[in-house]
């Protein structure tokens, strides 16, 4: 695979992996900022190690245990549920029935909350490290599904999702080092829409193809289904918005 | 102990959010499934568009349910 058709094979991954580590960043950065950067960081590693320990343990036993074909459809199932949730949650915001994603809010909800828990003079920040801990392991399993949807297709594509999600981990990361702020201009409602959608495309994909489907132009057969999914989301949006008189203030807290 | 807890909450809740959706998610597949164990060979190629066509209607079924659950509790200023 030369390096042009590497970087396309990425893209996806890359994409999707970066609105992960954009939310991560977020977290790690109310910590850092609020209670000193030492908790944080080892609560970073901690998690990167405790996902290293999982995806080694469960991913080297699913893959030498599990044939193939039901490996594909263990994994469509899994991304279906994970991509489908991601879409429903994505139609349900640009509906206007829940608030649109918003690292700056989130952030300064965060710092509050953080700086009311209060900081010990002396001695290790058990909570820091804690929260940072939570926000990299949960969002750090994330990546995991999406290297594995983008990935499942062979060594190929597992390289240049694993690439993907490393280069979009570096670039956040770099660029939350360097902004110290929330990385409010990554538009990661619109990401979240379609990756949402790719992910689900992904999951009929590869769980028909476990039962034994051989799709008509193999993987080309992605996009319309991608399709399919991006017009559903589309009329969905459009329905709600129909259904929910205009200017409504919806109180609902879980639709 | 209560942090692992909560670490397990937050992945069950990357794949449930809402119930009725992953209870019709993993419905189709079973749908899906049974086809393909029953279905011959010839037509086997066609139960991928079934999960498709089932898990687009669900979708659609499922955002007309949020739809009126968020109408029932909306004020209007």
């Amino acid at each position: 695979m030369d390096a042009g058709a590497l970087a396309v094979a990425a893209l996806p991954a890359f994409i999707a992996s970066a609105v992960e580590f954009v939310e991560a960043t977020t977290i790690i950065l109310a910590v850092g900022v609020t209670r000193g950067w030492r908790a944080p960081l080892y609560g970073t590693i901690a998690a990167a190690l405790t996902l290293a320990v999982i995806i080694a343990l469960l991913g080297v036993t699913i893959v030498t245990v599990v044939p193939e074909h039901a490996l594909k459809a263990f994994v469509g199932a899994l991304l279906l549920l994970f991509g489908l949730r991601w879409l429903r949650k994505a139609v349900l915001r640009f509906a206007g029935i829940v608030a649109l994603h918003d690292e700056e809010r989130i952030y300064l909800e965060e710092v509050a909350e953080l700086k009311a828990q209060g900081l010990k003079k002396s001695g290790f920040d058990r909570i820091g490290a804690i929260v940072a801990y939570k926000a990299v392991l949960l969002e750090g399993t994330e990546v995991a599904f999406i290297v594995i949807a983008f990935g499942a297709g062979g060594q190929n594509a597992l390289t240049a999702a694993v690439l993907g999600a490393i280069a979009a981990g570096i670039l956040v990361i770099a660029l939350g080092v360097l902004l110290r702020q929330p990385l409010t201009m990554i538009p990661e409602n619109w990401m979240k829409f379609g990756v949402g959608a790719i992910l689900s495309a992904f999951g009929v994909f590869w769980f028909a193809e476990g039962l034994g489907v051989a799709w008509a132009g193999d993987a080309l057969s992605i996009l319309p289904i991608l399709g399919v999914f991006l017009a559903a989301s589309w009329l969905s949006v459009r329905m709600l918005k129909v259904m929910l008189p205009h200017g409504a203030e919806v109180t609902a807290k879980s639709v | 102990m209560s942090s692992l807890v909560g670490v397990w909450e937050a992945i069950w809740g990357l794949l449930v959010e809402d119930g009725s959706l992953a209870v019709g998610i993993v419905v189709a597949l079973a749908i899906t499934w049974v086809a393909a164990a029953v279905l011959p060979e010839a037509n086997r190629d066609m139960i991928g568009w079934l999960l498709l066509v089932m898990l687009t209607l669900l979708v659609l079924f499922n955002m007309m349910a949020a739809g009126r659950k968020a109408r029932r509790s909306t004020r209007t200023p």
